[in-house]
């Protein structure tokens, strides 16, 4: 009997934590813990094999890494948001030019006939390779570094949003030019819209792209600061190197986190579907 | 009034053209009701399209109310195939589109139109979200909101079950009643032209010109469609189909 009592007593607390542990945000939560402890537990097994073979601790572990991290916060900290702020000056500079551009080029036509065939011959050039240009015209200082990474995301994002204005249903126009739309009111009321959601999945995209084409802007100088110099300077010192990238990847994560809270905010109808009546 | 005087649509140009439409002429009465029927391809909604003002004719003249037709109008309404719904916006946003996009901001009268439809409750979700019949219903308000004085529909009933579709007819055939709207509607499905129509044209296939115009004035009750009237027209729309 006493038993019994403790059994109904229990099963529902327990059952409470189950269904706490199901709720989606709980589990997306969980699953990026669980990712990360994998990741970390991988690097520290790399940096055990290395450190087997090569006789030397030549790979720092996560502890050193975190350790120097946490000794260095104030430098490093300075470097991440230096390097934050390009990154995102960038991408919004890359998003507000090559998303207005490619939907017009992607909806209107005519004037793809005319530009589409610039996009092809200057969309599969390395971006890389017009980095001597931009140092030429924009110096060596803030400006050249924002100015590479958009000029990396500007053709991402630009042809990207053309083909998502290319795919949109004819139906949404026709719906919106019946109920009286001017051309400007296609923009806004159906071609923006409907494309959001790709867009922000190629700005994802663009988070990695971008964090590449800083790495490269930010250590082409030899001076000043951010991440990618950061890590550069510090290449004698493996610990704080390590410390340096584990700053970016928290960049990364914060950025593509911030990409996912705009999309639930301005896509909310893409998130009701899965939920009928 | 509507007054559609030898009209001609064709897309594209040279060997590539599509004629879609040929040499049609119709007139509807204000608050009177015509329904096309055709098989699919034939051109319906091409002719729809050119009297909503979305397409020109390269031939004939159609005249609304007295004046050419030579772009949208606000007294013009639409009904599109599936309703036309963009998934972007709620039942509300969807509804008062047409007064938004002319930004006459929804008033008390866009309340009472959902309220009638039965879609104030549903007002605030998207599309997604809705059954079949509620979408149709969405489509309805969209169109009545501006009290238009002739309104366009194409097939708006098509993919729906039995039950549905002849319950949102019925409620198509009270609002026509109340509104007094002039209806162009055009469908394949003869139970539809002859629940709707109180003239019914019968059109070839492509490019669609108008084979015979049958009279149905039995038709304006719901109860029509028990009727031997009814049957009647249905027997009299399948000969001159399968002719
Ligand atoms: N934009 C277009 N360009 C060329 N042909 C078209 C276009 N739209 C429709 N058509 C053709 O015109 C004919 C009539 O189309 P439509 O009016 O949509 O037919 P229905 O509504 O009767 O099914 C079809 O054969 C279709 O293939
Ligand atoms: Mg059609």
């Amino acid at each position: 009997m006493n038993g019994r009592q403790e059994a109904s007593e229990t099963q529902p607390r327990g059952s409470r934590l189950w269904r706490g542990l199901r709720h989606p945000f709980t589990r997306r939560v969980l699953t990026y813990l669980v990712s990360i402890i994998v990741l970390l537990a991988l690097w520290q097994l790399t940096s055990g094999v290395v450190h087997a073979i090569k006789g030397r601790a030549l790979l720092p572990g996560p502890f050193q890494a975190f350790s120097e991290l946490i000794r260095s916060i104030a430098e490093i900290q300075h470097h991440f948001w230096v390097s934050a702020g390009r990154l995102v000056l960038a991408m919004l500079i890359a998003l507000g030019l090559g998303y207005p551009l490619g939907l017009l080029v992607g909806h209107e036509r005519r004037l793809d006939q005319f530009v589409s065939p610039m996009i092809y011959i200057t969309y599969p050039i390395p971006q890389v390779a017009f980095i001597l240009f931009l140092f030429l015209v924009f110096g060596i200082g803030n400006a050249v570094k924002v100015a590479i990474v958009a000029v990396a995301l500007f053709f991402q994002l630009l042809v990207s949003a053309r083909g998502a204005a290319k795919n949109i249903s004819q139906e949404y126009i026709t719906s919106v030019l019946s109920a009286g739309a001017t051309r400007r009111q296609v923009y806004w009321h159906v071609l923006l819209p409907a494309t959001l959601p790709d867009i922000l999945t190629s700005l994802r995209v663009s988070v990695g792209l971008g964090m590449a084409f800083l790495y490269i802007a930010e250590t082409s100088a030899a001076l000043g600061s951010g991440l990618g110099r950061f890590v550069k300077g510090s290449m004698y010192r493996p610990a704080l190197a390590s410390a340096g990238i584990v700053a970016m990847a928290a960049l990364g994560l914060l950025l593509y986190l911030l990409i996912d809270v705009l999309e639930r905010l301005a896509c909310r109808w893409k998130y009701t579907q899965q939920r009928p009546r | 009034m509507i007054e559609v005087a030898n009209v001609s649509i064709r897309y594209g140009r040279g060997i590539d053209a599509v004629d879609a439409v040929e040499d049609v002429s119709f007139r509807v009465e204000n608050g009177g009701s015509l329904a096309f029927i055709g098989p699919s391809g034939c051109g319906k909604t091409t002719l729809l399209f050119g009297i909503a003002g979305l397409l020109a004719p390269i031939e004939g003249e159609i005249l609304v109310d007295g004046t050419p037709v030579t772009g949208t109008r606000r007294e013009i309404a639409l009904i599109l195939q599936n309703a036309g719904l963009l998934p972007w916006k709620t039942v509300w946003q969807n509804a008062n589109l047409s007064l938004m996009l002319r930004h006459e901001y929804p008033q008390r009268t866009a309340e009472t139109v959902l309220r009638d439809l039965r879609l104030l409750d549903v007002r605030g979700r998207f599309p997604a979200e809705l059954s079949e019949g509620m979408k149709r219903r969405v489509g309805i308000a969209r169109a009545l909101s501006m009290s238009p004085s002739v309104m366009l529909m194409d097939e708006p009933l098509a993919s729906l079950d039995t039950l549905t579709r002849e319950r949102i007819q019925d409620l198509f055939l009270t609002l026509w009643k109340e509104h007094r709207f002039s209806l162009v509607l055009v469908t394949h499905d003869i139970e539809e032209a002859a629940f709707l129509g109180e003239t019914i044209a019968v059109l070839s296939e492509r490019p669609a010109q108008i084979k015979e115009i049958v009279d149905n004035p039995g038709m304006g009750d719901v109860d029509y469609r028990t009727t031997a009237a009814f049957r009647e027209t249905l027997g009299r729309l399948r000969e001159v189909l399968e002719r």
